[in-house]
């Protein structure tokens, strides 16, 4: 998507189980939801 | 890791009504309990400083909602101009204020006024005279085409129902060779069109 909208040089960060303890979780654990980060430049 | 950029077949203002509303409760009873972590132990668990976050006001914290910390690639720099697009309470917008200085500028862009109004009162809180809050969409960024050196956002896209839409949005307003640093989810297995398509799944 990053690609298709224009973007190169794509860096991915760490990921982070952020719904972990929330009551969020068993939803968000069922698709394997994780926070993560990203940065790319405008091609 | 499954990439799927079609619209969801949500209705879009109706989702933007209801994670409004939600948003609103964040900025108004921060302290309420919600299906999300919020504020200091949020930000502690997704990596920002304690100095970063000690620098802000208590009202900006505690209505903090995110799930990274886009400056984990960087910091602004000096004279920058950064768009947070979904800024929320203001938490990031404040932090790339300082970095880019008086020399600099932040444009933090929110569709919710509850939220609009808590990032303002935070920057007057904070002396940050270089921050300037709109209203506006993700997907319709109240923004000069070409003007923005970086964009930052945190956890707003996987809220937007067409994420090509709002890619295609940040790619417009970025000058040449411009940045983005963002945090947001991912999801690790197939999400079911019966969930895409289910607006309470969305909003939490």
């Amino acid at each position: 998507m990053l690609q298709h909208s224009g973007f190169a040089g794509v860096r991915w960060g760490n990921q982070i189980d952020v719904f972990s303890g929330s009551k969020h979780e068993s939803s968000a654990a069922s698709f394997e939801t994780r926070g993560i980060t990203f940065a790319a430049l405008k091609a | 890791m499954t990439m799927d950029v079609r619209p969801a077949a949500v209705d879009a203002e109706s989702l933007r009504s209801q994670i409004s509303d939600k948003y609103s409760e964040v900025a108004k009873d921060p302290a309420k309990g919600f299906h999300f972590h919020t504020g200091r132990p949020l930000a502690r668990m997704v990596g920002y400083p304690d100095a970063d976050v000690d620098a802000l006001p208590q009202g900006t914290v505690e209505s903090f909602v995110g799930t990274g910390n886009p400056f984990s690639f960087g910091s602004m720099k000096p004279g920058e101009t950064v768009l947070d697009v979904g800024c929320g309470a203001g938490f990031d917008s404040l932090i790339a204020a300082r970095q880019v200085g008086r020399t600099g500028r932040v444009i933090a862009v929110d569709m919710t006024e509850a939220m609009r109004e808590k990032a303002a009162a935070g920057a007057r809180e904070a002396g940050l005279a270089n921050v300037e809050v709109r209203d506006g969409l993700a997907e319709d960024l109240p923004v000069d085409d070409e003007s923005i050196d970086v964009v930052i956002s945190n956890g707003v896209i996987n809220l937007c129902p067409d994420k090509m839409a709002v890619m295609k949005e940040i790619n417009r307003v970025l000058r040449p060779a411009g940045r983005l640093q963002i945090a947001d989810i991912i999801v690790h297995k197939e999400v079911p069109q019966s969930a895409k398509d289910d607006i309470d799944l969305w909003s939490g």
